[in-house]
């Protein structure tokens, strides 16, 4: 109703399709809710909490990768994990983003000198966002949220250039 | 219990052992074949708790240690016993159930053959890791985990 | 279908029972032949509480075996340590057992001051002992949220996570940290208590006692989560003592043991608290004697809050601590069960052989056990019942 006030009646809205698409995309991330450690708790659980609340960013975790659009590596991946990691973004649709939570996700963290760990995953996966810590506080984690919402705003222009 | 009730267990067993009280407790120290008959006789005895298992590189050998407690009047007793490298580690799983998983973790870290387990396959790391746990096995230098 | 009863009491048998008709087979199908399947459950799963691996073979809905494949989550920390000077170690620690880092901080601070033979203030001990109780609280409502995700129950996930903010207030005022604390050292702790913690301390505890509560009527007092929970998963009391079980898992076996009360450390001597101890060794027993112990430990904090002593808060130990040539073992009670941390030193700046006795690590092996015979929502939750950290559990 508020809406109508300021557009007034009878009245329309142009948009380009790649930004409505890009807006309602930014608008409702969909985690896949993938704990591997420590800052799972942080970044998952307490992010999504009643104090700082990632819903109402429109970020909500799935249960499974097809349903996703965000998967945030939050923890150390190691050899044995390394193939699971890889088919779970593989099993993502289309578009898709990942956020490397933590040191240990970004270059291997406190255990990169142990011969079993990944010094980070994006060496098996693409990062768009990395984010320092260990952990992360839950607003770092919500601050890299709207960095990414602005990532994807930026390549709107992109996208809206290449036509 | 009294004090030296493991004494009388491992003697009416007829295993040949050495005991020694150090800062850490009880430590028995007895010969790998001796380990299965010594524990069994333990945990006939009411040491029927396997607190730990693991196993330590010492540089010349692997030595394994069994952490046991009594859980009336909570005495410990450590049993040790030394496997030489790619040596076998027989398992006691039927003695102390709780033996299963540090089994095979303690085979698969530093590099021993376990026989006598329902599940001998490797619990932590995948198929072709070196055994890490190894003092011969460096960990990753100041030059390897640079940020390039 | 309204024929259907639901049987919550403890009765062994079947929980639910349909009537005749309803039971009977069609034509030909009892001469159908099945094959079992094989389902991976994790290591990827909403409630699998961490990268854990369960490999359920299955003849329909029910369970016939289950086995736990770990080692996703192994980053080497036993070989770090061994690389480390002592005042490092404790980093490694907290992240080993990620809810409770604070115990597994002082098994370590307690291996070496036996080793070398520091002798820890008084308020230090109680300082440990205080910020211990709170850190078990703030696990133990974790794991009440989860257990409660596992059965179906979302709303007092976030209920508690209302509660765990404040415990984390508390905690962060007083170590500066919310989960990786590196707080407790060898000789003592890191710093002393801020002025003002204890109203705040105070100020908590009383609304802590009704959302306690809250969340136990949330949880225990509906029907659908008891009868989801009660007659599952029993663990029978042999079998906790032969698998070497621990913490709440054994209690509720009927196993009465705890480190606090039979292996005293810190102030725990001079405290007054009860071990909750149940019989039953099903999920229901589990949950009970959690809760419980969660409201022995606000008695606890309450003591320590009122006597906390005068003092230093640490003992002076030397910058590069060097231990004499030795082993020693330390045990706490974490909110998992005995934790305990097996130290070699050859003498050296760094430990020769750190070895972390967790208790989940124990806790797991008796999945198998547990889960066979039950269908695959009652083994989501027993595995949630048994309140494991896979930080601990693959190091």
């Amino acid at each position: 109703m508020a809406l109508d006030k300021l557009t007034g009646e009878n009245s329309m809205v142009f948009i380009r399709a790649e930004q409505l698409l890009d807006l309602a995309r930014k608008n409702s991330l969909f985690y896949l809710s993938f704990g591997i450690a420590c800052c799972a708790i942080e970044g998952l659980m307490s992010a999504g909490g009643p104090r700082f609340d990632y819903d109402r960013f429109g970020i909500f975790h799935r249960g499974s990768p097809r349903q996703c659009d965000v998967m945030i590596v939050a923890g150390t991946v190691n050899k044995k994990m390394a193939p699971v990691v890889k088919r779970l973004y593989d099993q993502m649709p289309e578009p898709k983003w990942v956020i490397a939570m933590g040191a240990c996700a970004c270059t291997g963290g406190p255990f990169r000198e142990y011969p079993n760990v990944i010094m980070g995953v994006d060496q098996v996966i693409p990062v768009d966002i990395f984010v320092p810590g260990c952990p992360p506080r839950p607003e770092s984690m919500q601050y890299a949220f709207m960095q990414l919402q602005d990532k994807i705003a930026a390549r709107t222009q992109e996208r809206i250039d290449a036509r | 219990m009294p004090a030296s009730a493991h004494e009388t267990l491992l003697r009416d067993a007829a295993v040949v052992h050495t005991s020694e009280t150090e800062l850490l407790g009880t430590v028995v120290r007895l010969d790998c074949v001796n380990v299965r008959p010594a524990l069994g006789a333990l945990a006939a005895g009411g040491f029927d708790q396997l607190v730990d298992m693991f196993a330590t590189d010492t540089g010349e050998a692997i030595e394994l240690t069994y952490h046991l407690r009594a859980f009336s009047g909570f005495e410990t007793l450590f049993v040790k016993c030394t496997v030489e490298y790619d040596g076998e580690l027989v398992s006691v799983w039927d003695i102390y159930p709780a033996a299963l998983f540090p089994e095979r973790e303690a085979a698969e870290l530093l590099g021993m053959s376990l026989t006598g387990h329902p599940n001998p396959k490797r619990l932590l790391t995948v198929e072709g890791t070196e055994p890490l746990l190894r003092k011969s096995v460096a960990i990753r230098g100041a030059q390897e985990v640079q940020f390039s | 279908m309204s024929d259907v009863r639901l049987d919550v009491s403890r009765q062994p048998g079947p929980r639910w029972v349909l009537p005749k008709g309803l039971r009977r087979v069609p034509e030909g199908l009892d001469e159908l032949a099945t094959e079992h399947l094989i389902l991976n459950m994790g290591p990827q799963h909403p409630s699998t509480h961490g990268v854990l691996h369960v490999l359920l073979e299955l003849d329909g809905e029910e369970v016939q075996a289950a086995e736990a494949s770990v080692g996703y989550l192994h980053r080497g920390i036993e070989k770090l340590a061994e690389s480390r000077k002592y005042h490092q170690v404790g980093t490694l620690l907290d992240r080993a057992d990620y809810l409770a880092g604070l115990h597994t901080e002082t098994a370590f601070a307690l291996a070496v001051e036996r080793l070398a033979g520091i002798e820890v203030p008084r308020k230090a001990d109680w300082i440990r002992s205080l910020t211990m109780e709170l850190c078990r609280l703030a696990s133990h409502v974790v794991w009440a949220g989860t257990f409660g995700m596992d059965a179906g129950a979302m709303a007092p996930f976030l209920y508690i996570m209302r509660d765990r903010e404040a415990l984390l207030d508390i905690l962060e005022a007083i170590t500066g940290g919310r989960m990786m604390f590196n707080y407790v050292r060898p000789g003592g702790v890191f710093a002393d208590l801020p002025a003002g913690v204890d109203t705040k301390i105070r100020a908590f505890l009383d609304v802590f006692d009704t959302y306690l509560e809250e969340t136990d009527a949330l949880l225990g007092g509906n029907e659908i989560f008891q009868a989801r929970i009660k007659n599952v998963g029993v663990i029978s009391r042999d079998t906790a003592m032969a698998f070497g079980l621990a913490g709440g898992t054994m209690r509720a076996s009927g196993i009465d043991f705890d480190v606090r009360r039979d292996m005293p450390y810190a102030a725990y001597t001079e405290l007054d608290f009860d071990v909750p101890v149940a019989s039953g060794g099903d999920c229901w027993d589990r949950y009970v004697v959690r809760m419980e112990e969660m409201r022995q430990s606000v008695r606890m904090i309450r003591q320590l809050v009122d006597g906390m002593p005068e003092g230093d808060f640490t003992a002076k130990v030397p910058k590069v601590l060097r231990p004499p040539a030795g082993e020693m073992y330390a045990a706490v009670e974490s909110p998992r069960g005995e934790l305990g941390i097996h130290l070699v030193s050859d003498g050296g700046p760094t430990p020769y052989r750190m070895r972390l006795r967790s208790p989940a690590y124990y806790n797991l092996a008796i999945t198998d056990e547990a889960i066979a015979g039950s269908l695959i929502a009652d083994a989501v939750v027993i595995i949630g019942s048994l309140d494991i950290v896979l930080g601990e559990i693959d190091r």
